[in-house]
């Protein structure tokens, strides 16, 4: 059973966790502490959410380079609605961010479906007009902290739990962890469990097949890549929260940390293989040398000189792997 | 499963017409499969058969002609239809779902005819075992089918039919990628269908399968049916005879060995690879044409492939011209003067969507250079006509790309890119898969010109023992990764050979 | 398809055509051309190249500190010009190398091409943060500058370098062993094998040219700006994917033509300052080119429909 649970790549993962941990900690006690975590964990909800919603795209043979536009996009239009309005409600901020991210997303899959157009020149495409659509709208115009709703700062600062320090600090497990989880657990329900994760499987695995086996591919790809616009209208606002600000710049660089992740996680970009206890572990990785590189000294100039390196490492070894499973049935495999 | 009436007919095609374009792919074709037959369709590439079981699974209409199936008349016969009146097609690269495991692809239509949403790990289980119990086949349910052998995923394959209540199993070249023992399991499988009352159609090209295991078969050429005979109303020749419409002239491939035993071209020495081959030892003549052959698996390609410079030996010597060689690369065998046609032209052989100059003379590209060291592409247009012309190979010009040429001159082709290299050593795996019987004898004189004109070595792969009988002046026998006997086409039969690499014999000929 | 496209942009207003207004465009295009090359090259081969803006960053960088250090106001002019040659071979230099590592792990340890290039593109860039601590550098010698800034006969520096680096590429790839072998292995990768091609030699090759040609791009962009900043271009790398695509080049490799790419190019350019003229917020043009993606890709595909169900009648 445990062996089904942790196949070799996700055991290969929590390894190199434990042995960042191992070496970070050794430099700093205070990398393992309940407030590093905790603080760890809020600022890379959105990064986990995104990445989940990128390895179900994967696992149907697809891709998304969009989501950071959409991201972008759907907080301004929410933030623009309730500032303009002078609302200050939550719940109407999350309803227009991802209900709007779905509709982004549809188009997506709408140009994939109909056309055939293959999902990356398809969201790269929609990368650009989404991009460039919200610096026509928004003007250039980024909202600052004063001009934002007061909630998305009660939001951004909402906890489980909270722990006061001695010194009299607070600090505690955010709300995110919540949403987080339900993201994760939801969306795992729906690759094990449901027809519909099947059939995202079957796609990414030999999609003439799908078709002749009945599977409505049509819809299939609408879920995907509307899901992944829905979760990233939800990250976009939990990053909002955070930042104190939607942030509106001519250059808007696809997020490929997201992307590193998923693929450090053991998701093929060929589709069809990939697990979401990967993809979690991937994040953290990710999640750990992202923040932490200051305790052993290292400033935060060599951010992504460091995750480059893991990457290059990752998927070095990723090759040599699929390259050794090959060779068994025959004998060139490029 | 299924209550039959003895003498009942599943399916029943009559006067089918079909085009594409203007062409006529199917002429006026009628075809009855009863229940519990084992029916075999034959015909070379292009002669209909893919297009008779599109029509037949409802995959294509036709453009006149009436389907019954069961009984029941279908004018317009949709997937649908076919599916459920029990027709069932695996096609040759089996549409399985290598990244699922062997329960998931096994059930996976069913789950979907049954409209569930939410998946139930026991209902995928039972579903699967159900059909594995069926044929009495032993596979591990959760394995993940990537990792199964060719022979284990075609059953799987069958299984996933089984589970449609089904009454023809049609199969479009079943064997080409399994081992004997494989071909052996799929035949006791397919009896047993029959046992159940199902029926199989299969196409097949391998003729001595043909008359191995199916009862009643189909001859079509040019969209035409020939004829439908039961199977032991024919022999080799007739059916070869129908299939192409005229005889072929066999002739063996002569060779004196004493007078040309000094001119070694090629000498391999105690060559061994870990689980490829062991202890391989033989000498390649000028002007022999030495075969090579033996079941899928007996480790025929590695060693070619070792000798091209891709698969590179643990142990064991290499002679060229009587100097010991490395070969570490493709690069290095072409400079010693070895070429090697692969065995999959699609893939290895061809560059698909190029132009038939370019892929003529991507080899020799380094002699068609100008003064400056660029490309002349004036002497390469005249180059390839060259070729063409001494080939024979019917193009509609230079320019066109390889996927608009038939399977034959194709193959043709993907010849003349190596025959322009003018190797001292030629070897060949597989040179004639895929190409009809008229081509095939083609290509064999093309090879047995090269061999007498231009006194290259050739090695000739093939699991086809016909066709190493006809064209080899001495035959390797490999098994498992070991040359087990040298044999001589004119003092051996196909039969006995057969028996050494199997351990078997055919049962008909 | 590329027919389209001339016709599209001979609709452009006649405004268009100053002098002043063809030579900014010219002057714009140049970095960025070489960018395109760069990318060109990749897809050709079968891959894609996500590490460019990255590689000009960095070797701009280096570029920089080079003049910066060396140069100082009572510099000799001899001397001067000494340096702006070094520094150009340096940043050539650390561009291919740039490029030599994206082939090597390609070619020979095998990595897909947008996985390796992904890793390389943020090692890179990592490099350029740590040694600039992501403040830009200043100041370089004003005959530095020329290169970006200066003309002949009125004609931009930098296109004429384009010009001539584009038809030196053209050449390598439609007449030179090397560019039938790079085709022919973005076709097919496993037949070329087979046939004797060198496939990591070949991709090596290909990497390094295209950071030779991202140099090129560096130095004058640098020139232009005046400054080596770590963060600048990043719209740059999807610019030139869609130049690329636009320009006619088959994503799944193996075919297209650098006269393709430069129309590509050349549109965006045309776009751009076009929007510029008529007043129009040049923030539209990510949205056009999107936009004008999304047609061409189904145009091809309509076209692709109609040549292949004349085919099918053919080969049955």
């Amino acid at each position: 059973m445990l062996k089904k649970v942790l196949n070799k790549n996700e055991l290969f993962l929590f390894l190199i966790i434990i042995l960042l941990i191992i070496i970070l900690t050794s430099f700093n006690r205070s990398f393992l502490t309940l407030e590093n975590w905790f603080d760890m964990i809020k600022n890379n909800s959105g990064m986990m959410i995104l990445a989940i919603g990128f390895l179900v795209i994967l696992l149907s043979g697809g891709i998304d380079l969009s989501f950071t536009s959409i991201g972008i996009f759907c907080a301004f239009i929410a933030t623009d609605v309730l500032v303009s309005k002078n609302i200050n409600n939550m719940f109407l901020a999350f309803a227009i961010s991802c209900g709007l991210g779905i509709l982004m997303g549809a188009v997506n899959a709408f140009f994939i479906s109909y056309y055939k157009i293959p999902p990356l020149i398809t969201t790269l495409a929609t990368y650009a007009v989404y991009n460039g659509g919200l610096l026509v709208i928004s003007n250039n115009r980024s909202f600052y902290a004063a001009e934002l709703p007061l909630w998305y700062k009660k939001f951004g600062a909402m906890n489980i739990f909270t722990i006061t320090k001695p010194e009299g600090d607070k600090y505690g497990l955010s709300i995110y962890f919540l949403i987080v989880i339900s993201v994760i657990l939801f969306t795992w329900f729906i690759l094990k469990y449901t027809m519909l994760g099947k059939g995202i499987y079957a796609i990414g695995g030999n999609i003439e097949s799908a078709k002749r086996s009945g599977f409505n591919i049509v819809k299939i790809q609408f879920f995907i890549y509307c899901y992944m616009g829905f979760l990233a209208g939800i990250a976009a606002i939990m990053e909002t929260s955070i930042l104190q600000a939607v942030v509106v710049s001519g250059v808007s660089v696809v997020d490929l940390s997201v992307i590193a992740a998923v693929i450090l996680g053991g998701g093929r970009l060929s589709g069809g293989y990939g697990k979401i206890l990967g993809t979690v572990f991937g994040v953290i990785i990710l999640m750990i040398l992202n923040n932490n590189l200051i305790l052993i000294g290292l400033s935060s100039f060599w951010n992504e000189f460091v995750i480059g390196f893991v990457i290059i490492i990752g998927v070095i070894i990723t090759s040599i792997q699929t390259k050794q499973k090959s060779r068994g049935i025959s004998i060139i495999k490029i | 499963m299924t209550n039959s009436k003895i003498g009942k007919t599943i399916l029943d095609l009559r006067n089918i017409n079909k085009f594409f374009g203007g062409v006529r792919a199917l002429s006026d074709f009628s075809m009855t499969i009863e229940e519990g037959e084992i029916h075999c369709l034959v015909g070379e590439n292009g002669s209909g058969k893919s297009t008779l079981i599109k029509v037949a699974s409802g995959a294509l209409k036709a453009e006149s002609g009436d389907i019954y199936i069961n009984g029941n008349f279908y004018k317009n016969l949709h997937i649908m239809d076919a599916i459920k009146e029990g027709i069932q097609v695996i096609y040759q690269d089996l549409s399985l779902y290598t990244n699922l495991t062997i329960a998931e692809n096994i059930a996976m239509n069913q789950l979907i005819e049954k409209n569930l949403k939410l998946i139930n790990s026991r209902i995928i289980h039972n579903i699967s075992k159900e059909a594995i119990n069926e044929l009495k086949i032993n596979l591990d349910l959760e394995m993940v089918v990537e990792n199964l052998a060719m022979g284990d995923k075609q059953l799987v394959a069958i299984c996933r039919a089984l589970t449609h209540d089904v009454k023809l199993i049609i199969m479009d070249e079943p064997t080409v990628a399994l081992t004997r023992n494989e071909i052996e399991l799929l035949f006791k499988v397919i009896l047993s269908l029959k046992e159940k009352g199902i029926s199989t159609l299969f196409l097949s090209h391998k003729l001595s399968e043909v008359f191995q295991i199916s009862e009643e078969v189909t001859i079509i050429r040019d969209g035409l049916k020939v004829g439908e005979f039961k199977t032991n109303e024919l022999d080799n020749d007739k059916l070869i005879f129908y299939m192409i419409g005229k005889k072929i002239e066999k002739e063996k491939y002569s060779y004196d060995e004493d007078k040309n035993k000094d001119n070694v071209l090629l000498e391999v020495t105690n060559l061994t690879k870990k689980n490829n081959f062991k202890n391989i030892n033989f000498k390649l003549l000028a002007g022999e044409i030495i075969g090579i052959t033996g079941l899928l698996g007996s480790g025929r390609t590695e060693l070619a492939l070792s000798i091209f410079g891709l698969n590179k030996p643990d142990s064991g010597h290499i002679f060229i011209e009587g100097e010991k060689v490395k070969i570490d690369s493709p690069q290095d065998a072409i400079k010693l003067g070895i070429s090697f046609f692969p065995s999959d032209r699609t893939i290895e052989g061809l560059f698909m969507k190029k132009p038939v100059d370019i892929n003529l003379i991507i080899t020799v590209i380094k002699e068609n250079l100008n003064k400056m060291g660029l490309i002349d592409f004036r002497s390469i247009k005249s180059r390839a006509k060259e070729q063409v012309e001494d080939l024979n190979i019917k193009i509609p010009s230079l320019s066109a790309q390889i996927t608009s040429l038939s399977g034959g001159n194709q193959q043709k082709v993907a010849l003349g890119k190596w025959i322009s290299t003018n190797p001292k050593i030629f070897i060949l795996d597989s040179p004639t898969v895929g190409v009809d019987i008229g081509a095939k004898y083609n290509v064999y004189s093309i090879i047995k010109k090269l061999a007498i004109e231009q006194n290259m070595g050739i090695i000739m792969i093939s699991d086809e023992i016909r066709e190493v009988m006809e064209n080899c002046n001495k035959i390797l026998l490999m098994k498992k990764g070991e040359i087990i006997d040298i044999v001589y086409p004119n003092k051996t039969s196909e039969n006995e050979i057969f028996s050494k690499i199997s351990g078997t014999s055919l049962s008909n000929n | 398809m590329t027919i389209i496209f001339i016709l599209m942009s001979a609709l452009m207003p006649k405004t268009f055509f100053s002098l002043y207004n063809l030579q900014s465009m010219a002057f714009q295009i140049s970095g960025f051309g070489f960018l395109v090359i760069a990318q060109m090259i990749a897809i050709i081969s079968g891959g894609i190249d996500l590490s460019i803006v990255s590689i000009m960053s960095v070797s701009g960088i280096s570029a920089a500190l080079i003049m910066t250090k060396f140069i100082n106001e009572s510099s000799s002019s001899g001397n001067v010009i000494l340096i702006v040659i070094l520094t150009i071979l340096v940043t050539l230099v650390v561009s291919v190398a740039c490029g030599f590592i994206n082939g090597l792990l390609i070619g020979y340890v095998g990595v897909p091409p947008i996985l390796a290039t992904l890793g390389t593109m943020s090692l890179f860039m990592g490099v350029g943060v740590i040694i600039t601590g992501a403040r830009g550098i200043v100041g370089f010698p004003s005959g530095f500058l020329k290169i970006g800034t200066g003309t002949v006969f009125q004609i931009p520096i930098p296109l004429i370098i384009l010009v001539v680096m584009s038809l030196l590429v053209a050449l390598i790839l439609n007449k030179t062993v090397f560019g039938l072998k790079l085709y022919m292995l973005g076709s097919n990768p496993i037949a070329s094998i087979f046939t004797g091609i060198n496939n990591k030699l070949m991709l090596l090759g290909t990497y390094m040219l295209g950071g030779f040609m991202t140099g090129m791009s560096a130095i004058i962009l640098i020139a232009q700006a005046n400054s080596a900043k770590s963060g600048y271009g990043s719209g740059f790398l999807i610019q030139s994917i869609i130049a690329v695509i636009l320009g006619g080049i088959d994503p799944a490799g193996g075919l297209g033509s650098i006269a393709g790419v430069i129309i590509g190019i050349l549109i965006i350019q045309m776009i751009q300052s076009g929007f510029n003229m008529m007043g129009m917020n040049i923030f539209w043009t990510n949205i056009i080119f999107g936009t004008v993606l999304i047609i061409v890709m189904i145009i091809n595909l309509y076209l692709e429909r109609i040549s292949f169900r004349e085919k099918k009648t053919i080969s049955k």
